[in-house]
């Protein structure tokens, strides 16, 4: 009532302070923790890399060396940077138009066509992408090597024709594997968006006279162009950053991620590193421009009242093909799964068959990579609980909050989604490595803080995908009914975004317990992982151990993804979403 | 506990300062008695909304004071204010079953355990979900009346001292949306909370409302009981809103003291009418509108004195009369106008000629500005 008495100057100061005492600050702390740690452990490093770009290159040497141009000049004027510059382009495009290639048609199929068993290849399909996908590499070097029982029989069933299969290791390898590793991407959103159309769109398109071919054409396929496009940004931008494929068979066949590797553990250069760091970012950015540009346009809103079921092509040819093609597909994509799994049983497989039947590839995991299992499970979970809390408060602010600038702190957030491990880690050592001043090189903190800028996009995306979804009226109704901000958040807003957090963070851990091209740069010896483990086993030629651990690795990322998928509600494929 | 809510110049500007600042209320003010049901009216995009959500605390207004009671609260955070509210996608929590929604309030208030148990089951009764609150389901299992019913109980659960319904019933279907009104009706004069009801819907406000606030493009047009706006409309945008007005573009003819000619344009036809309904300042010559609703007008296949010739367009039948459109004439505009009789006159079909005449004791006259929506 004390706007009935006339208010002094001094009056209005304390009624001031009183307000701002009773104000809610819960909100605002809670906000102010995330937005702290994207600035000093993103935005920060990213600042110090660019800068470090820009220095001259030094070998073991962090402190300020001069501006230069040279990293740059070194880097175009030597013809094996060039050329792994090359290399990168071309696997990255070649592996993204074969995904399209194979995806696209393959979620048709499974959409529109009736074949026996759509749900089960719908979640065999997603299996490709969960799995570590440099395992998979060293498993081709075994069918596909200069003795691999698969090239054996491709030769004998090919070598009539005149066709012969080029050497794994290389560029063929490399563009098989990543190919064979990411069209589930494009295969799981074509079929998204194949059996998610509104039928009656088509169904109007064919009364109006028009036949099948040409509603694919005018119709079905421009609309899943934005999905597409999406898809296919993803596999572009993973398989560029993509270390553990071309360390395992690239040969001499150099990409960026390893170079930017090599740069640094190789020479100590950091500032080098960061040149060629800033050049993959740049072709990264480029690409995700287009794709912006491309897409931008072609946003569609599915405006309907009533949905109907989509007819399926139900000709006895058109089912043949269908099934005939998915299986291909799937047991190639699987194939590297399976052989893992029997390598790991025997002691070496150098010719057509594995040799030597034996358990002492598991008996020995607790001896020799007892510690990389914890620091596994260790950080993996740790991560993701953080990721989980990060993400879902960043989404909250930029979804619900709305605030200025929330464009910029979107695309901050999402930034490392697209950025290469690689790049990430370079960062971070940049920043917090060498003469810095809190040197965390070799340390958890360092693992686990580059493993929550790069997977908090996960849920922070399915999150925001979800909250967009629900009424704000929801929370509205709690505030009006007297809660305060937290007390909505906890009772209300946390309960309805649940499914979204946890497929979000399911994503998250799984990709993390197998997590190779951040860790290769910024591990210790103190803080070596399963996948380090697995990659120097195979570096060693110790293909036994390396695919127990593999297996392993395999049966926990199956068990989780297979534990939530039973549970009601929630969908991983939410958080692969840009 | 129920209160009076009143506004003093309530301003809401969007986007302030800037090019695409949109002046969403203007100068509002006036205020809602205690235990009165008052209806915000008014076409889509006028600012009852805004209001509404404004009286709520969930915007911010520009300039300006609310009041509940004697407490300005202007400045006091929604979940301060001790309101109810019912929103029109209803904004049931799937995640709790139907007692844990309305009982949400009370726990909000940390009520104990057994008094929630008692309140929540006296507001199910009053809202006639008892059997329903037995079986206590997930408020998605219910049917759209039973979550309506639902929300409503949620929002008065916990004595509030203003109910606010945003648009509560476009969710429902037509003939359910007549039962609810009567519903809401029938508890909010059981409970007596001031209530703020927000509508598009003239029929729905008229039916529901002790009072009535008409708003065009966040100005109120005219407050009053549904009999008021309908029988004596202050403007031509009012008097087309509530109910149906036919226009006749006209002039003044001659004033007297008392009484006001006017002439309908290119007709002849001139009508005599008293200053009581004449809603605008006029003088000789002035350009004006002669209203009339379709039941003040008449046709008729015979020549009546003071009528004006048209042609019957369409007859429709809509049960409790004959609503007749009929093209007077192509130079004056709006070229059709509705006519509605008791009964069917059998010797008129579509396509015919016949006679519009006037119940001159009915028919107002208006300015002719600002009468669109």
């Amino acid at each position: 009532m004390s706007r009935k008495y006339s208010i002094t100057e001094n009056g209005a100061e304390t009624s001031r302070i009183k307000k701002f005492f009773q104000k809610d600050f819960s909100q605002l702390i809670v906000f102010a923790i995330p937005m702290v740690f994207l600035a000093v452990f993103l935005l920060y490093p990213m600042g110090i890399t660019l800068v470090r770009a820009f220095w001259k290159p030094a070998s073991f040497n962090f402190k300020f060396t001069g501006w230069s141009l040279e990293g740059f000049r070194m880097f175009f004027s030597t013809r094996m940077y060039l050329k792994s510059l090359g290399n990168s382009i071309i696997v990255s495009v070649s592996v993204t138009l074969f995904c399209i290639l194979i995806g696209v048609p393959m979620g048709y199929c499974v959409a529109r066509v009736k074949i026996p068993g759509k749900k089960l290849l719908v979640s065999l399909g997603i299996l490709p992408i969960i799995m570590p996908s440099f395992v998979g590499a060293y498993t081709w070097v075994i069918l596909l090597g200069n003795k691999g029982v698969l090239r054996a029989a491709l030769n004998w069933l090919l070598g009539p024709l005149g066709i012969t299969i080029p050497s794994i290791y290389g560029m063929f390898g490399m563009i098989l594997c990543m190919t064979l590793t990411y069209f589930p991407f494009v295969f799981q959103m074509s079929y998204g968006a194949f059996s998610g159309a509104n039928a009656l769109l088509e169904e109007a398109g064919m009364l109006m006279g028009a036949k099948r071919g040409y509603i694919m054409r005018t119709i079905t396929l421009p609309l899943i162009i934005p999905s597409l496009g999406a898809a296919a940004l993803l596999v572009f931008v993973r398989a560029i950053g993509n270390f553990g494929i071309p360390a395992v068979i690239g040969g001499n066949n150099y990409v960026l991620p390893t170079l930017i590797s090599f740069a640094y553990q190789g020479d100590g250069d950091i500032n080098f590193a960061s040149s060629i760091a800033v050049l993959n970012v740049i072709i990264t950015g480029a690409v995700l421009y287009a794709q912006k540009r491309i897409v931008a346009k072609r946003e569609y809103e599915t405006i309907s009242a009533t949905h109907t079921d989509i007819k399926l092509h139900e000709n006895l040819g058109a089912r043949l093909f269908a099934a005939i093609f998915c299986l291909i597909i799937l047991v190639f994509s699987l194939l590297p799964q399976v052989t893992i799994i029997i390598m790991s049983f025997f002691k070496n497989w150098t010719g057509l068959l594995p040799v030597g039947f034996t358990l002492e590839n598991y008996a020995s995991i607790p001896k020799n990579s007892g510690k990389e299992m914890f620091n596994s499970f260790f950080l993996s979970v740790t991560a993701t609980l953080l990721c989980a809390v990060f993400g879902s408060i960043l989404a909250y602010i930029t979804e619900r909050k709305k605030p200025k600038g929330a464009a910029l702190l979107d695309l901050s957030i999402m930034a490392p989604f697209i950025l290469p491990g690689t790049v990430v880690s370079i960062a971070l050592l940049s920043a917090f490595g060498g003469n810095s001043a809190f040197k965390m090189t070799g340390t958890y903190a360092i693992l686990l803080i580059s493993y929550m800028i790069r997977r908090t996009p996960y849920v922070y995306r399915s999150v925001s995908a979800n909250l967009t979804q629900l009424n704000p009226s929801l929370e509205e109704a709690s505030t009006i009914s007297g809660a305060t901000w937290f007390y909505t958040f906890r009772r209300v807003s946390v309960p309805l975004i649940m499914p979204a957090i946890i497929s979000g963070s399911v994503m998250t851990l799984t990709t993390l317990l197998q997590e190779l091209s951040t860790t290769i740069l910024l591990y210790g010896p103190k803080t070596r992982t399963v996948p380090i483990q697995i990659y120097n086993k195979v570096l060693e030629n110790n293909l036994g151990q390396a695919s127990a651990l593999s297996t392993i690795l395999l049966i926990v990322v199956f068990a989780i993804i297979y534990g939530m998928n039973s549970r009601k509600g929630s969908d991983v494929s939410s958080a692969l979403k840009m | 506990m129920s209160k009076t809510v009143r506004y003093e110049n309530v301003n809401k500007i969007y986007a302030e300062g800037t090019k695409n600042a949109v002046h969403a209320l203007k100068n509002v003010s006036f205020s809602i008695n205690e235990g009165e049901l008052f209806c915000l009216l008014g076409p889509s995009g006028c600012g009852k909304t805004t209001l509404l959500r404004s009286t709520a605390g969930l915007e911010s207004i520009s300039s300006g004071k609310m009041y509940y009671g004697d407490v300005d609260i202007s400045t006091i955070p929604p979940y301060k204010r001790n309101i109810g509210m019912v929103f029109q996608s209803f904004a049931l929590y799937p995640h709790m079953t139907i007692f844990e929604n309305v009982a949400y309030g009370l726990r909000v208030r940390k009520v104990p355990n057994d008094v929630v148990t008692k309140k929540v089951t006296e507001v199910m009764e009053l809202v006639g979900l008892q059997e329903e609150l037995k079986r206590n389901p997930s408020p998605t299992a219910l049917s759209g009346g039973q979550q309506q019913r639902v929300a409503i109980a949620r929002a008065l659960v916990y004595d509030p001292d203003v109910l606010l319904l945003d648009e509560p019933l476009a969710n429902l279907d037509a003939k359910l949306r007549r039962y609810m009104r009567a519903e809401i009706r029938r508890i909010q004069k059981a409970t007596n909370i001031t209530t703020i009801f927000v509508t598009h819907d003239q029929e729905e406000a008229m039916a529901v409302g002790d009072r009535l606030a008409v708003f065009r493009k966040g100005v109120v047009e005219q407050i009053g009981t549904s009999d008021e706006l309908y029988n004596q409309p202050s403007n031509a945008f009012v008097a087309n809103f509530i109910g149906k007005m036919n226009f006749f573009n006209s002039h003044i003819v001659s004033t007297t003291a008392k009484t006001v000619v006017a002439e309908i344009d290119t007709t002849g036809l001139r009508i005599e009418i008293p200053k009581a309904r004449c809603h605008a300042e006029v003088k000789e010559g002035d350009e004006v509108l002669i209203g009339g609703r379709p039941e003040h007008l008449k046709v008729s296949a015979e020549t009546t004195e003071k009528s004006i010739p048209g042609k019957v367009r369409i007859i429709q039948h809509l049960g409790s009369f004959i609503r007749y459109e009929v093209e007077i004439n192509k130079a004056i505009t709006p070229v059709t106008f509705e006519i509605d009789m008791d009964s069917l006159q059998k010797d008129i079909h579509e396509g015919d000629m016949v006679n519009v005449s006037f119940d001159e004791s009915r028919v107002a006259l208006f300015s002719p500005k600002g009468r669109e929506i």
